[in-house]
């Protein structure tokens, strides 16, 4: 289906000829990328560049006005960015990328839909101040990041996630109306998300995102913390060869590894109680090996020479103090924790791949390693509640991964998942990545069987591990389980959306 | 007044209410009810006195779970027991409902732990005003909850609506919460309190915003000389006493050491402090001059409430007070204003600030005592200092009474609220009239 000239003709109006397009090889460029996720894609009829909040909200209103549907979109990360029926317009805010403000005494920086990451991060650090950005790499979209993804990120044990660190926020509601959230809707700046009285905060995003479903977010503010270490990084070679140091002499990273999960999960909550380092993350061994090679022969000569047996369940630790005395403390603190629960530390030639790669712990850029084999993957579970529990969901895999593992359904890494505390160990969010060969036949039943199982079991034996997500036709099979949930987010739709033009998926 | 004692009596009482027609207003603390949230002539009170269970308290994974009705004095020992405390308010009312304080956002005392303005309230169970009962974040499933074995601590969610925020500061015209989940921390082990004396507001400001900014300090309040004397002396005399010998401002701010190595870990931070305060131009003393055995008794009453026969706030009689968040940047300018108001506010001036979120925001409260006998003077300027304050960069995030009119001016976001209260309480018998919610 493709609109008619004359709607063609407003929207053009709108943004002017240059930022629109309905031509089939532009669009085909922003189709889903990920076909093995089951939906059902489509192409979207235009996609429409718009330059400022006041163009967004003509878009929307038009988008109204013709019954279309609108999705906004920065760096279709996910699959809900794709159009899932007809009449689609895509609203790509890739022009609306200006900081438009960065305050270091109020600490907090407020930005338009299209700032990546790799803009913001270094002009942040050069101040002596950060924020915690997703592991989605350098090319992903703050706002988005910050709105549309469950936010987890890998500073989490002393930051936690990025809920906590949307401010206020302007948004183009799905009729076209400009909602202007927490101290905004006060006119007295960026600096609150909530209130006055209740919170519309919580329409913006929940432990997921919203993905565009209450319409499109325009700029937020984002709070912003210390960070520790040198104000600018250095770097050496070239992608995939090269490396990156933070020179501070505060600054060290260490691995150890475990014999058990619980053994992680006593440390975890020791390190959290004593408020230490500032990164407490046990790491998924496979992403890991793929990350520290160069190619997929490289690869199973390290994974099969003895990586996966060293380091299968690693408790990856990154001190960035401010002074020495901080720094012996803090690490003092670690050698005795990591002795009580059986930690024992990697050889320096593993240990030191992380004091070489240290934008892992800032804006990881070699995400893309992780697709070397076969290019199946998959993240599952995405649950938080406490440490304990998101250790007891993992250590209750093991009860049934070995079906999957074993049998060559996924790739045999049955010990693939990553738990991050969260708030120096107030919580802590749990991801299974599995992969696959994409060019096996028949792999889709297998992948299929294993998501299925993994959910079924979670909720047979109640863990809060996998939380449900955004209005889509699975919330209405999941939301009686989860405190009918899915009522009260179809009628905050009905409400907020009476034309379901804004990222339907129902 | 009705008084349920658990969660199907509150879904009862509900579902009379909206069958009758009648209107509502939750009730958690005992008196007396500054703010008048929980005050409406239009509604029946359910009061949750009853409903007092400490339900849970998990050491290792550094929670509470309490009932509506669980009050400060039953809360903070209970915690200390277990080796742990509370992130509260300063000094709060001992009678005073600790669900109730967290839903409003009272500002609490160690800004470096709280992440987020709804810190440390986690989760909660409520009872909308549709009559149907929720749990947000990880309380919510799968399944009934006696099965569930999530610490139901995680705040974010269910799926992608953040629905405890739509219950914070929304004086009761939401739901009626029966529990929540609330974050605590490790009881230090030991600690050293410090007093930072200035002539201005403005540099503890500042000060403030530095060390919160490198996690420096735990607990962190600045009062004024009023506030400060009104909060530590037992008596009128004793206040009258202690003011004179005070500076005009004080911050108070503690370093704590916990299970692991604490002399060494004040001994950090401590070291920070001081260069802190070197460059600022400050010092950081142990012990206010001329006032012995004040240091061991505020250090005691910072990690408590106000277990006094009078509360601290009532001693003359009368009290008003107007509080609102502001950033750093703006907060020396409206003490400005709210100084201003010496001598003519019908009463003594109290102020106090308090970092909020690791230092991003500051709670300032003002608070005028008097001997209650003629309240109008007070209210009356109190009132007339709103449009200067909110001119100024004042948020008035926690509007009560007459405040609303001033701050819900966007017809957006004012609209916007009141769809979602259309959501929750469709038949509006919660609480009607407060906030920009009309009567029914």
């Amino acid at each position: 289906m493709r609109i008619a000239e004359h709607i063609y003709r407003e929207f053009a109006a709108v943004v002017g000829e240059r930022y629109i397009s309905d031509k089939e090889y532009i669009l085909a460029g922003d189709r889903a990328k990920t076909p093995e996720y089951p939906m059902e894609y489509h192409s979207a009829d235009i996609i429409v560049l718009p330059a400022s909040t006041q163009e967004v909200v003509e878009i929307v209103k038009l988008c109204n006005k013709h019954k279309l549907s609108f999705i906004p979109f920065m760096t279709g990360a996910l699959p809900y960015a794709y159009p899932n029926r007809d009449g689609t317009v895509i609203i790509h805010l890739k022009r609306m990328n200006r900081i438009l403000e960065i305050d270091e005494t109020d600490r907090y920086t407020v930005i338009e839909a299209g700032v990546r990451h790799i803009q913001l991060y270094p002009e942040l650090r050069k101040r002596g101040l950060c924020y915690p950005p997703a592991a989605v790499g350098p090319g992903g979209s703050v706002l988005a990041n910050m709105t549309s993804t469950d936010g987890s990120n890998h500073v989490q044990h002393g930051f936690s996630r990025a809920n906590r660190y949307l401010l206020g926020a302007e948004v183009v509601t799905p009729e076209g109306e400009v909602l202007r959230v927490g101290s905004l809707q006060g006119d007295a700046g960026w600096f609150c998300p909530d209130g006055p009285g209740p919170s519309l905060r919580g329409i913006i995003k929940g432990y997921s995102g919203t993905h565009g479903q209450f319409g499109v977010i325009t700029k937020i503010a984002v709070g912003l913390s210390a960070a520790n270490g040198p104000a600018e990084i250095r770097s050496e070679g070239i992608s995939p060869n090269h490396k990156v140091y933070m020179d501070h002499p505060y600054s060290r990273a260490y691995v150890f590894n475990y014999p058990h999960i619980q053994n992680v999960c006593d440390a975890m909550l020791a390190l959290g109680e004593a408020e230490v380092c500032s990164t407490v993350q046990k790491y998924f061994y496979l992403p890991l090996t793929l990350m520290m090679t160069n190619s997929a022969n490289e690869f199973w000569e390290k994974w099969e020479g003895g990586y996966k047996d060293t380091m299968n369940m690693p408790l990856v630790i990154h001190i960035a103090a401010r002074t020495q005395k901080e720094f012996e403390y803090e690490e003092k603190i670690l050698f005795e924790v990591a002795a009580e629960t059986g930690g024992e530390r990697l050889p320096p030639e593993l240990e030191n791949w992380w004091n070489e790669h240290m934008d892992y712990f800032m804006l990881v850029n070699r995400l893309q390693s992780v697709l070397r084999l076969g290019g199946g993957w998959m993240p599952n579970k995405i649950g938080a509640d406490s440490v304990q529990h998101m250790c007891d969901v993992a250590e209750a895999m093991g009860e049934y991964i070995h079906e999957y593992t074993d049998t060559g359904k996924i790739f045999n890494a049955p010990e693939s998942y990553q738990i991050i505390p969260m708030e120096y160990g107030h919580f802590a969010h749990i991801e299974v990545l599995f992969m696959w060969d994409r060019c096996k036949p028949g792999v889709m039943k297998g992948v299929g069987e294993f998501r299925a199982r993994s959910r079924q079991e979670d909720i047979d034996r109640h863990f809060h591990s996998e939380t449900p997500g955004s209005l889509m036709p699975a919330t209405m099979d999941l939301g009686p389980l989860y405190s009918n949930y899915h009522l009260w987010l179809q009628r905050l739709k009905q409400s907020f959306d009476p034309n379901n033009v804004s990222n339907p998926m129902m | 007044m009705l008084f349920p004692e658990n969660r199907e009596q509150v879904e009862a009482i509900v579902a009379k209410a909206r069958e009758e027609g009648k209107a509502l207003v939750p009730l958690s603390s005992g008196a007396p009810h500054l703010h008048g949230a929980s005050v409406n002539p239009q509604a029946e009170t359910i009061c949750f006195s009853r409903m007092d269970a400490i339900m849970k308290i998990d050491r290792r994974n550094r929670y509470a779970r309490v009932e509506a009705g669980v009050t400060f004095e039953r809360l903070i020992p209970a915690l200390a027991e277990a080796g742990m405390r509370l992130n509260a308010p300063f000094l709060p009312r001992a009678s005073k409902s600790v669900v109730a304080s967290m839903l409003e956002r009272e500002a609490v005392v160690v800004p470096k732990y709280q992440y987020d303005y709804t810190d440390p309230l986690l989760n909660v169970e409520v009872v909308c005003g549709s009559g149907e009962l929720f749990r947000t974040g990880s309380a919510a499933g799968p399944g009934p909850i006696e099965e569930l074995k999530a610490d139901m601590c995680l705040p974010w969610g269910p799926g992608s609506i953040d629905f405890l925020r739509f219950f914070t500061g929304a004086q009761g015209t939401m739901g009626l919460v029966t529990w929540a989940t609330l974050k605590t921390e490790i009881l230090p082990s030991l600690s050293n309190l410090y007093f930072i004396p200035a002539d201005m507001a403005e540099p503890l400001v500042t000060l403030a915003n530095g060390l919160l900014l490198n996690r420096v300090v735990d607990d962190c309040v600045i009062l004024n000389r009023v506030n400060f004397a009104a909060a530590f002396a037992d008596s009128a005399q004793e206040e009258s006493d202690l003011a004179v010998k005070i500076p005009e401002w004080v911050m108070l701010c503690r370093i704590c050491g916990f299970e692991r190595y604490p002399e060494e870990r004040i001994a950090v931070y401590e070291e920070m402090l001081l260069d802190a305060c070197a460059k600022a131009g400050l010092s950081a003393l142990r012990e206010l001059p001329d006032c012995d055995g004040l240091a061991g008794k505020v250090n005691t009453m910072l990690g408590d409430c106000d277990r006094r026969e009078t509360y601290w706030k009532l001693r003359r009689g009368g009290e008003r007070e107007i509080d609102f968040l502001a950033p750093p940047s703006k907060t020396p300018a409206l003490v400005d204003i709210l100084c201003g108001l010496e001598g003519k506010c019908g009463g003594d001036l109290g102020i106090t600030i308090q970092p909020q979120v690791q230092g991003r925001a500051y709670r300032l409260e003002a608070n005028v005592f008097f001997d209650g006998s003629a309240p109008e003077l007070p209210e009356q300027v109190l009132a007339d200092i709103l449009p200067e304050l909110h001119g100024n960069g004042a948020f008035f995030d926690r509007p009560y009474g007459a405040m609303a009119r001033l701050v819900y001016r966007d017809p957006v976001s004012t609209e916007a609220l009141r769809k979602l209260k259309a959501i929750y309480d469709p038949d509006g018998i919660l609480n009607p009239g407060k906030l920009c919610f009309t009567g029914r």
